[in-house]
């Protein structure tokens, strides 16, 4: 009884406030820390194959002998393809898979992203499988053009040899689809949204036929010319739109059938050189958290890991002495692996970060950090509502001022036979005005709208100009929407400047708290980002409020996204445009919402904190009045 | 011109036995395009339904016979299927699609009763009563799975009292029953050569079950004279494959498609880049070569004994093919070979008790075999994605020159809740005005009871596409109600479509098609999460409950509680097993007495 009495009082304590900023600070610093511990070999975990039925190379592979001559003839043939117009080339690939006896069938797409216009036709194949029945179906794809724009013609003629080679056994229990998808990115949509119906049928024909529910899809970039290449690793590619995941299950088996049965050593994340050193490990699980952040396609297959079809990209690195046919029997054995499954791949994690082909944490183990991260918003929000109920001026217990100034007033309380006397200001909670806040905070997460909208549809030319007319607009933003506040009848009192930093904070905390479950990445690095928005303060200090605003300017998400593009381009400022465009199309073909988070959850709360620090430098003659009177 | 002609066989193999022998058997090979080989295995054995009744059994294979008495079946179809049948590529169904089943098990009948519940328990005798007999799991078809159609399926044979209240007709599909040896094997034993002898020696399950597609069916109708008198029970039993040439020939020693030698393979020559290590595979137009013990494995072992000698009730393996095309004969009893159908059909009568071959050379033909246009064409899928809502797509094509009437069935299961108001058919082209379903027949389904039935009569005219849609919601089961491969996703029964004769003719022969059966995924719940559930549950409570235990059943005292207890010392240890000692006799000596 004594205890809670004890600690009741404590509630009414001073020095109460004063633990939020730390406590927030301790929880960004262990979210950090936590992060930086997972590559540890302690924390992370060997990967295993959890789907008993996937059995990874335990098939010997018959992809040789003759069918490497076909597949030469095949590179061939479409290394002469290259220059031919669309329609006859697509006509001449369709040819070559109706011949190999598979249902043959095109599709045309057209999408139209910053006043550009994306089209291409997507031609694909179905093996239909012996011993299928039409309810299931794995997709092999080879885009035409890779990520990087090189025409994929091994990858190309990979997938023709196999789909005439996969014809002959009469194991396949699933339907095959041979797809060579127009391009890397929106053919893959084209076909996949086509696939389950949900594409607008404007832009983008229905498929003429289908197969029953797809089960996984393996996508092959190997662009060696007609020449041929000889390859050193598999890079496996696994992020998908919106930073999903497929299953680990599938990409152990690459990994186990790759590295395993046929000697080719994998990587990920564009690790060429990982030496199994805790700094390699970091920087893969850095990089897959900025990809997995930014949530962009990085393969044909991403577009289909949002409809729950699992999907890797096998993409060929380096030079070394591995040759088609190996990547050939890979795709094989990983075909055959698929073509056991009995369920829809569900044992393993769909939520992990991966630290080198064989190790990885498991969501249990890493979630904690971002949302470690994600709490210290939500902390200083309650901590300045608390201080937003508090008199403005507490008066201090123990004063050292002698002037008899006016007595605060007190009131006695009679409890359990004693008498006490308290300040009535520690008893009374201050009302707290709660329109303006509510509305500057609302307002200003709609005003994310109005960027959103234009950088969505804004044409590819002024993509740029118009990125930089925000940039600076965004900077001045705080200082004009402060300076009008402080002039207008509706000038924010400091306890309302508290609120809109408390209700602002709130929001983000509870945001990112719910993306971290979501996108794990993109939540952590926009909390990164956004934690000095923690800690600045309307302060009566000019300098120190000058200084908070150099800080914030640094925090911008328009300045944080021009310096890390030019960071990693080199200094190159013109992929700045790359970046843009390539968020439109996202926008438009994908379905990506990474600017969704950046314009209506990080851009507001940093909008709001800019105009509470940029109130403090045009405020102070508020405040002195609020003294005087 | 041929296309007819082609028809005109079908037919002819049809109806030739209304008026034979009590026994027939009748194997048809056709050479399809891309390599295929279709095999229709045609059994019929006739009984006069006095015998019948009188459990006298010649032809009849008394297992099912006293089956379909027990369970008052008047008239049975069972289907057991696989694969797909490519009509692009294959042209029309064999039998008109009446032979043929959905993917898995499909099981129609006639049940004599009074009432519907006596139908419905009489129905459930006879799903348990075959699935013993086919080793099936005809068993499951329980009121979820059983539908009762009303315009899809009519009677095949002549029922004195077909318009009496008392005849029920019940539908059941099993679409995820993989079929299999053990169900072939229980097949041919109904056979009288029982597979030793006849076509029914070619029926190998190695072979049937490499197939890309094969149905094998069992009908039991009665048939009639036109006034009612000399009727009998007939039983027809057929097995349609759509053999894999190339798969087919494959030794069953050596089945693994390796990469041929390439000195085997035929290159593009012409192609700049050929050399010795490029090559362009040529596709082969020669018809290729194959004959009976390549395919099957065995050549046929003679005639079945039993089987009628005269006319065409003696021709027993035809073979449609071009006339152009030479087929050579291995056998080394007498043989008759009959030409029909302007040497489109040719027939031959077997020897009886020596192997008989049939041989075709590799050969290129000036024109393929034309083979008739099927009628119809669907397709089915399930569009949308995510757990909770979905929609169904069918495409029904008519391909024809003259509009078609069809009726459309779905019998869907009970957690796939279709949104009645939600269907549309749709034509592209026609105006938005014609409403092309007709008559629809709808029952609801009642959770955990029965499944949705849906019919519908819809109208497509010529060279056009219907396209029919509806939404449905997913049911969440219960844990238990999920089977043990929950993340497979459910079958969902293949959608009949009957044909109806376009101008009304009774007469004309039955014509169904069936779609592809659709894979639903439902919302799966996490299995592992109700063990670790009660792991942890189980943790507390055994905490708890020792605990509990052992504060009731032990009475804690005092260590100085306790008389004459002296704490420790090699006295007190003594003492201790000297006052056990003596308990221990004393307490017997008292025990005693």
């Amino acid at each position: 009884m004594s205890l809670i009495t004890s600690l009741l009082a404590l509630r009414r304590d001073a020095r109460l406030l004063k633990i939020p900023p730390y406590l927030s600070a301790l929880c960004v610093l262990v979210g950090i820390g936590w992060l930086l511990v997972l590559p540890l070999q302690e924390y992370s975990r060997g990967t295993y194959v959890s789907e008993n039925a996937l059995l990874p190379g335990q098939v010997h592979t018959y992809f040789t002998g003759s069918e490497h001559n076909i597949f030469r003839a095949y590179r061939h043939e479409v290394a002469e393809l290259v220059h031919q117009p669309l329609e006859g080339r697509n006509q001449r690939l369709a040819e070559i898979l109706r011949s190999s006896g598979l249902k043959v069938a095109t599709q045309n797409y057209e999408y139209s992203a910053s006043g550009r216009t994306i089209s291409g036709q997507n031609v694909y194949g179905i093996l239909q499988g012996p011993r299928a029945d039409a309810t299931e179906a794995i997709v092999l794809i080879a885009a035409w053009r890779n990520m990087d724009g090189e025409i994929n013609h091994s990858g190309v003629a990979l997938v023709l040899t196999l789909a005439r080679y996969f014809k002959r056994w009469s194991l396949w229990s699933k339907d095959i689809i041979f797809l060579i998808a127009g391009d890397s990115t929106a053919g893959p949509q084209a076909w996949v949204d086509a696939y389950h119906d949900s594409h607008s049928p404007a832009s983008i024909e229905p498929l003429s036929i289908k197969s029953g529910a797809l089960q996984g899809a393996v996508a092959i970039d190997y662009p060696a010319g007609p020449w041929g290449h000889r390859f050193d690793k598999l890079h496996i590619v696994y992020d998908g739109i919106n930073g999903q995941l497929p299953n680990l299950d599938l990409f152990n088996t690459a990994v186990s059938i790759a590295s395993g049965q046929m000697g080719i050593g994998c990587t990920l994340q564009r690790m060429w050189k990982h030496d199994d050193s805790y700094q390699a490990r970091l920087q893969t699980m850095l990089r897959g958290m900025i990809s997995q952040g930014l949530g962009h396609a990085s393969g044909p297959h991403s577009s289909f890991i949002p409809y729950h079809v699992d999907a890797i990209t096998l993409q060929t690195v380096g030079d070394g002495w591995h040759d088609e046919m190996s990547l050939g029997r890979t795709v094989e054995s990983l075909f055959r692996s698929l073509n056991n499954l009995l369920e829809h791949l569900h044992q393993s994690f769909f939520f992990y970060l991966l630290m080198q082909a064989n190790r990885f944490v498991s969501i249990g183990t890493y979630l904690p950090s971002a949302m470690l991260i994600a709490v210290n918003f939500t902390i200083t929000s309650i901590a300045l509502w608390v201080q937003s109920g508090r008199a403005p001026n507490p008066p201090s217990p123990v004063s050292t001022n002698t002037k008899p100034s006016e007595a605060p007033k007190m009131i006695a309380i009679d409890r359990d036979g004693m008498v006490a006397l308290i300040p009535e200001q520690y008893l009374t909670i201050i009302e707290r005005k709660l329109f303006l806040p509510l509305a500057f905070v609302g307002s200003a997460h709609f005003l994310g709208l109005l960027p959103l909208y234009i950088f969505n549809n804004t044409s590819e030319s002024s993509l740029t100009l118009t990125f930089h007319a925000t940039t600076f607009l965004t900077l001045l933003l705080p200082q004009l929407t402060a300076s009008a506040l402080s002039l207008s009848p509706y000038r924010p009192s400091a306890q309302e400047t508290i609120l809109i930093q408390c209700l602002s904070l709130l929001l983000l905390g509870m945001f990112l708290s719910a993306l971290a479950t979501l996108n794990f990445s993109l939540a952590f690095l926009v909390g990164i980002l956004a934690t000095p928005l923690t800690f600045v303060r309307p302060t009566s200090s000019r300098p120190i409020a000058g200084l908070q605003t150099l800080l914030l300017v640094a925090v911008n998400p328009l300045v944080v996204i021009t310096l890390a593009t030019s960071y990693w381009a080199g200094g190159d400022v013109s992929q700045l445009r790359t970046v843009l465009v390539a968020a439109a199309e996202g926008w438009h073909v994908w379905g990506l919402w990474t600017q969704v988070v950046v314009w209506l959850v990080w851009w507001p709360a940093w909008f709001a904190e800019s105009v509470v620090v940029a109130g403090s430098l045009f405020g102070k003659v508020v405040e002195a009045k609020s003294v005087k009177a | 011109m041929l296309s007819s002609l082609l028809a005109v066989s079908l037919c002819f193999l049809a109806l030739s036995v209304r008026a034979g022998s009590d026994y027939h058997e009748r194997l048809l090979l056709r050479p399809l395009p891309q390599n295929a080989l279709l095999a229709s295995f045609n059994f019929r054995s006739n009984e006069t339904s006095s015998s019948f009744e009188r459990q006298n059994f010649r032809y009849f294979p008394r297992s099912l016979g006293q089956i379909l008495q027990h369970a008052n079946t008047k008239e049975l179809h069972l289907r057991f299927s696989l694969g797909r049948w490519d009509a692009e590529s294959w042209g029309a169904r064999p039998w008109g699609g009446a032979r043929e089943g959905g993917t898995g098990v499909e099981l129609w009948a006639w049940v004599d009763a009074e009432s519907e519940t006596d139908a419905f328990a009489r129905w459930l005798t006879l799903t348990n009563a075959l699935s013993g007999l086919f080793c099936a799991s005809l068993n499951f078809i329980d009121s979820t799975k059983t539908i009762r159609p009303v315009m899809s399926f009519e009677p095949e044979g002549n029922h004195p009292n077909m318009s009496s209240p008392n005849l029920h007709l019940l539908h059941g599909t099993l679409p995820h029953e993989v079929v299999c040896t053990e169900n072939l094997t229980p097949f041919l034993k109904l056979l009288p050569c029982k597979g030793k002898a006849g076509i029914s020696s070619l029926l190998d399950g190695h072979k049937l079950f490499d197939a890309s597609w094969q149905t094998m069916s069992i009908d039991v109708r009665p048939v009639c004279n036109t006034d009612g008198s000399n009727c009998v029970i007939e039983m027809e039993q057929t097995v349609d494959m759509v053999l894999d040439l190339d798969r087919s020939k494959r030794p069953r020693d050596n089945p693994i498609p390796r990469p041929l030698p390439i000195e085997e393979i035929e290159c593009d020559t012409s192609k700049s880049y050929n050399s010795q290590d490029s090559c362009f595979p040529l596709v082969k137009t020669a018809e290729p070569s194959w004959s009976l013990s390549e395919i099957f494995g065995r050549p046929i072992k003679g005639a079945c004994p039993i089987t009628g000698e005269e006319g065409e009730d003696g021709e027993t393996v035809c073979l449609n093919v071009p006339a152009e095309r030479n087929v050579d004969i291995k056998t080394n009893g007498g043989y008759a070979e009959v030409r029909r159908d302007e040497g489109l059909l040719r027939c031959y009568k077997l020897p009886s008790g020596e192997d008989f071959d049939i041989t075709l050379p590799e050969q290129s033909l000036p024109a393929p075999l034309l083979l008739s246009k099927p009628p119809l064409t669907a397709a089915r899928s399930i569009n949308g994605h995510g757990q909770e809502r979905g929609s169904v797509q069918a495409v029904l094509n008519n391909p024809s020159d003259h509009p078609v009437s069809l009726i459309y069935l779905e019998s869907l299961p009970w957690f796939m809740k279709p949104y009645l108001h939600t269907l549309r058919a749709s034509i592209p082209g026609a105006p938005a005005s014609t409403n092309p379903i007709k008559e629809t027949y709808y029952r609801p389904a009642v959770d955990r009871h029965r499944g949705t039935h849906l019919e519908l009569l819809l109208e497509i005219p010529a060279h056009s596409s219907l396209i029919l849609t509806y939404d449905f919601e997913k049911a969440i089961l219960r844990y238990t109600e999920y089977p043990p491969d929950a993340n497979r996703g459910f079958d969902v029964a293949p959608a009949v479509i009957r044909l109806l004769p376009p101008d009304g003719n009774l007469n004309t022969p039955l014509v169904f098609l069936r779609t592809t059966s659709l894979l639903l995924p439902l919302p799966t719940p996490d299995f592992s999460m109700p063990y670790n559930v009660i792991i942890l549950t189980s943790t507390v409570m055994a905490l708890g409950f020792g605990n509990i235990v052992n504060l009731l059943v032990r009475g804690f005292v005092g260590a100085d509680e306790i008389d004459g207890w002296k704490p420790g010392g090699l006295k007190g240890a003594l003492r201790a097993r000297f006052e056990k000692l003596k308990a221990r006799w004393f307490g017997k000596g008292k025990k005693d007495e």
